[in-house]
């Protein structure tokens, strides 16, 4: 496997098995590589988009579905609490962990709460929606934004 | 990216904010989108989808038009 996928997996399986993201140590100690090594990985994971990363450059804020900072988008799941960077990671962390889970949110305008409850086929029953305010073509022009 | 629990409260958000309104798109639709992003996210053969399979995933869904075209130039 070439070293951006390890540097990768690595992230996103620490992501699955704590909630949280990795510090660059961590990753360099998981893969055998020097920090500058897994730094430079990022910057082109980040151009891949599959990783964004604070201004330092080292701390990873969204390995998308996962978030690297606490949000409104919160899912447990075998005991594990996750956070989502939006609505659609919300369901896309259950989807990513193929687990069951519980989502919980609140209506963007009303602050209702939200509880969905996620099996492994996917959400129950639910009216609510989901509302995007940017068109997919500009989704990666400040995805934090999105 | 958000939740909303009806499309009231869509139109009063968007209305408060001077946003327009865009389409709307219901949960179980929601998780159709998020297996098709993130099913295969943790093994090693995983990949985002590139711009014509995301046209592909949202027609399936029946998501079309510009806004919903990761390659249309209608939005500058």
């Amino acid at each position: 496997m070439e070293f951006d996928a390890v540097v990768k997996l690595t992230i996103y399986r620490h992501f699955a098995e704590t909630g949280e993201g990795p510090k660059v140590e961590e990753v360099a100690q998981r893969v055998g590589a020097a920090a500058t090594s897994v730094i430079e990985s990022y910057r082109r994971l980040r151009a891949l988009r599959v990783l964004v990363l604070e201004d330092d450059g080292t701390s990873i804020r969204m390995a998308p579905p996962f978030s690297g900072v606490p949000t409104q988008h919160v899912v447990e799941a075998d005991g594990v609490r996750y956070f989502a960077n939006c609505a659609w990671d919300a369901l896309g962390v259950p989807a990513a962990l193929h687990r069951k889970a519980v989502v919980r949110s609140r209506c963007e305008q009303s602050c209702e709460p939200l509880h969905l409850d996620v099996a492994l086929d996917g959400p129950t029953r639910s009216d609510w929606l989901f509302h995007c305010l940017v068109p997919a073509s500009h989704w990666w022009d400040d995805i934090v934004f999105t | 990216m958000l939740f909303f629990r009806s499309e009231e409260q869509v139109r009063l958000w968007c209305a408060e904010r001077g946003d327009p309104i865009r389409p709307l798109v219901r949960i179980d639709q929601l998780w159709r989108l998020a297996t098709a992003w993130y099913s295969t996210r943790l093994q090693e053969s995983s990949r985002r989808p590139q711009p014509q399979e995301m046209r592909q995933i949202f027609a399936e869904l029946g998501l079309e038009g510009d806004f919903w075209d990761p390659l249309s130039d209608r939005f500058g």
